[in-house]
């Protein structure tokens, strides 16, 4: 079982290097076109950050049968609305199930999709859902109030909590009020404004009262026709679609592929139409293919070291700070996502209005941070950093970091261990480690991992009241401008003493058949921007 | 002959059993268990006891492994912690698939291994002998995968299209329902393991040609094609067979690279993801199953050794 000839079957970017370093470079592994492409190596040069969308013009016509190779999946894989945890899940999640409400994919707005409103009463603990009229489920039965209680109540079952529980775990369950058919009151434990965006989640999506998985329905674009783990599920049309024209496919198949490679050799050799995530070092080759077009979203996706504020030697803010002056950020760019992903500055949420973009970009500078070490007492500090290949680049970005480490003196030993052992019983407590997260709004992403109550609080931030106090006066302020106040001076602690070092948003790459067109781009941080397969269509 | 299969297959089954001990002490020692690894990102205490709750994570090791071994020997290997499904109707979908990848592989591999042997000993110190020798060893030392890759840039998406990149059986189809998925991964292995026998093969005859009955069956004026085939290959043959039992054993296990390449849905797959999953019951199976076919293509090699051996032959009775 720890046979290192088998570490890299799970790790798609080391095992293309150990490829390259067999071929000498000279052969660009599974990606497209060319043999022997003159030496140069396909890292590094990567078309800049910048999304340079890859828009395909003309009209879609309906019809036709769409195949899409989705990242990893497994025999765990399932089909239920409310546990997505893997890629393969999250995409049938998206096109056969819908939320009350949801981010666009440029993160503009939240939009509403089975609700018409979600209001709040004059303080923000208290919300009332009004459902859109003339919504129907995939057999023909209107969603209702009870539909929403239902899907809530199952979501948030204290004997089985879904993914979902972690979001809207502050409803208080014996309060959800069905006012008549078509309206839903909600009770909060707490004020929050930003309630509508907790719910709009895709894990929170709204399935009728009678659901059952084994013949799931949903109110989605796509209706459930087979579903086998691990292997793949066929969707048809759903021609009652409450967007009208869409989806423009007649089926959808969702094939899952565990390997990079094989995803990509797929969509080369045209067994597939479109791919998710294309390994950003395979994506020169793949736009030299006239077949092919690729599509590179910035998003506001972050992968973060996680650095424990209550552990030595981070319990030391000198210690984080020196840290985070220790990344060249360019460099990891360049070197992990070759190119595709933009520096970040230590903080998330880089879409929410109230981001902190005014703070100044931190850039590498290791005078001072080993100066700021010489000062805690901790010159010549040696770290182990946990990392596992749960997201691509993030071992890659755990060895750069060691490198650059050095630099200031300071011995990063990187611990590769894989996801189950990473999600094992040491989860969310690593000293030092890495996680990867979506595109969120502020309060969204602070209740998910930055409150002593957060489920995923990996930095066990943060070190006193005073932040705790300022979020829940952000949440139950209704006025603006101080919500912004707020939101900047919590920013600002996370800033100055958080253990978060965020050094780049990383970019989502969207690969598909030239015959392909309605791809837009994903600020959202989820491929097809927000899986949204029913915008995609066969060009006319 | 009766008593040494039955006594080799004892042992076969006393080996299986040490295995299994073993392989389920190795997964206990792995960090986390199936509630964690199946939740993965999303493990939050309240869903992981929820979840090790559903699976009886919670029973003790001694008797998580009695309730195995008690459900082996009444022929059920329990359910996949991962699907909920049943062992055995997880495997043996997918057994069907490898070992019908391992069957074409090896009616191809082994009889051109041996053509190939035989040639270039005939060759030999000839140009084409030195090719054959270098290219071999090439061969050899390249891991399969890169093999794999290889052979996908060549004939399915860089320069020919000829066949598919990846093996996207359908569920429920079979391998031999459609071969053309079977091409690339079997062409791998058999890529994979030729040059091992044949040069043994070669190695082998050698020898065999310069032996004083060659030499003998040569000057009573035999044709040279009988003084090959019957003559010098019988003899020759058994160091090749013995090799070639180690190599078809080998893909039981080889085929797991294989298979991840091209996605092909056979046992190794399947033990990759159980590991990650921390599936136990399922890695228990897999990992029984190619040992058990270890053992068995150990068992008759000996046998096909000792069947053209005369002098064992006739010794074992």
């Amino acid at each position: 079982m720890t046979d290192p000839r088998l570490e890299w079957l799970d790790d798609p970017v080391t095992r293309r290097q150990v490829l390259r370093g067999a071929l000498s470079g000279a052969v660009v592994l599974g990606a497209g076109g060319m043999l022997g492409a003159c030496g140069d190596d396909d890292d590094g040069g990567g078309g800049g950050g910048g999304g340079t969308p890859a828009q395909s013009e003309g009209q879609l016509r309906s019809g036709g049968q769409l195949r899409v190779g989705a990242t990893g999946g497994g025999a765990k894989d399932t089909i239920d609305a409310h546990r997505p945890t893997v890629d393969t899940d999250i995409m049938r999640c998206w096109n056969l199930y819908e939320s009350l409400a949801v981010r666009t994919p440029d993160f503009s707005e939240l939009q509403m999709l089975l609700a018409e409103s979600i209001e709040p009463e004059a303080k923000p603990d208290t919300w009332t859902v009004r459902l859109k009229q003339g919504v129907t489920f995939h057999n023909g039965k209107p969603v209702t109030a009870d539909d929403v209680i239902f899907s809530l109540k199952r979501i948030l079952d204290p004997k089985d909590p879904k993914v979902g529980a972690a979001s809207i775990g502050y409803i208080t369950q014996n309060q959800l009020r069905k006012m008549d058919d078509r309206t839903v009151r909600i009770k909060l434990e707490f004020a929050n404004s930003g309630f509508p965006d907790d719910l709009g989640q895709y894990f929170n999506a709204i399935v009728p009262t009678d659901y059952n998985v084994e013949n799931p329905v949903g109110t989605g674009p796509f209706m459930y026709k087979s579903f086998t783990a691990g292997q793949q599920s066929e969707f048809t049309k759903y021609p009652d679609y409450h967007e009208d024209g869409k989806p423009y496919v007649d089926s959808l198949t969702i094939i899952d592929f565990p390997s990079d490679e094989a995803r990509t050799n797929a969509l080369l050799g045209g067994q597939v139409d479109v791919i998710d995530n294309l390994p950003a070092a395979q994506v020169q080759n793949a736009e030299a293919n006239p077949n092919l077009r690729v599509l590179s979203s910035e998003t506001g996706a972050w992968q973060p070291f996680t650095m424990r504020i209550d552990q030595a030697p981070f319990d030391d803010n000198r210690v984080r700070q020196a840290f985070r002056l220790i990344v060249d950020r360019e460099q990891m760019v360049q070197q992990v996502l070759s190119g595709h992903g933009s520096v970040a500055n230590d903080l998330y949420a880089r879409y929410d209005p109230m981001y902190a973009g005014d703070l100044p970009q931190r850039q590498q500078d290791l005078d001072q941070a080993k100066s700021l070490l010489k000062q805690a007492g901790r010159e010549g500090l040696s770290v182990e950093l946990v990392t596992a290949p749960v997201f691509q680049g993030i071992v890659q970005a755990a060895q750069v970091f060691a490198e650059q480490a050095k630099g200031a003196g300071v011995n990063v030993r990187v611990r590769r261990v894989d996801s189950g052992t990473f999600y094992g019983d040491n989860y969310l407590s690593w000293t030092f480690a890495q996680d990867f997260w979506a595109s969120r709004v502020y309060l969204s992403q602070v209740a998910q991992g930055d409150l002593p109550d957060s489920p995923f609080n990996e930095t066990h931030w943060p070190p006193d009241e005073k932040f705790i106090n300022l979020i829940q006066q952000a949440r139950a302020e209704v006025d603006e401008a101080k919500r912004r106040e707020i939101l900047h001076e919590c920013q600002t602690m996370q800033y100055e003493q958080g253990g978060y070092i965020i050094p780049y948003f990383s970019n989502i790459i969207d690969a598909y058949s030239a015959k392909l067109g309605g791809f837009v781009e994903a600020k959202c941080g989820f491929p097809f921007g927000n899986y949204w397969l029913k915008n995609v269509g066969f060009l006319a | 002959m009766t008593r040494l299969i039955v006594r080799r297959l004892l042992l076969g089954l006393l080996t299986l059993w040490l295995i299994s001990l073993v392989v389920f002490a190795a997964m206990l020692a792995l960090p986390g268990d199936a509630a964690t690894a199946i939740l993965g990102r999303e493990a939050t205490p309240e869903r992981v006891a929820a979840l090790r709750d559903q699976l009886n994570l919670e029973d003790s090791v001694v008797s998580q492994y009695l309730q195995w071994i008690g459900g082996v020997i009444t022929g059920s290997f329990g359910e996949s912690a991962a699907t909920q499904q049943p062992v055995s109707e997880l495997l043996s979908e997918r057994v069907g698939n490898s070992l019908f990848l391992v069957f074409v592989a090896s009616i191809v591999a082994i009889p051109l291994s041996i053509v190939i042997g035989v040639w270039l000993a005939m060759k030999r110190d000839k140009p084409v002998d030195h090719v054959g020798s270098t290219v071999s060893l090439i061969l050899a030392a390249l891991p399969e995968f890169v093999i794999g890759l290889g052979l996908v840039l060549l004939f399915a998406t860089s320069v020919f299209q000829w066949f598919p990149a990846v093996s996207l059986l359908a569920p429920g189809e079979r391998a031999w329902e459609a071969p053309e998925y079977v091409v690339l991964p079997a062409a791998t292995l058999v890529l994979a393991v030729t040059p091992y026998i044949s040069r043994i093969m070669r190695g082998s005859m050698v020898e065999v040609l310069e032996s004083e009955y060659v030499t003998m069956a040569r000057l009573k004026g035999l044709p040279e094609r009988t003084v090959i085939w019957r003559h010098a290959v019988p003899n020759a043959i058994v160091p090749a067979i013995q090799v070639a039992a180690l190599q078809l054993a080998w893909m039981a296990g080889g085929v797991v690279l294989v298979e991840y390449v091209f996605s092909y849905p056979g046992i190794g797959q399947l033990l990759v993801e159980a590991v990650a999953n921390r599936d136990m019951l399922v890695v228990q199976a897999v990992v029984m199953l190619a040992a058990a076919v270890y053992v068995l293509m150990n068992l008759v090699a000996d046998l096909a050794t000792i069947l053209v051996t005369p002098k064992l032959r006739t010794a074992a009775r």
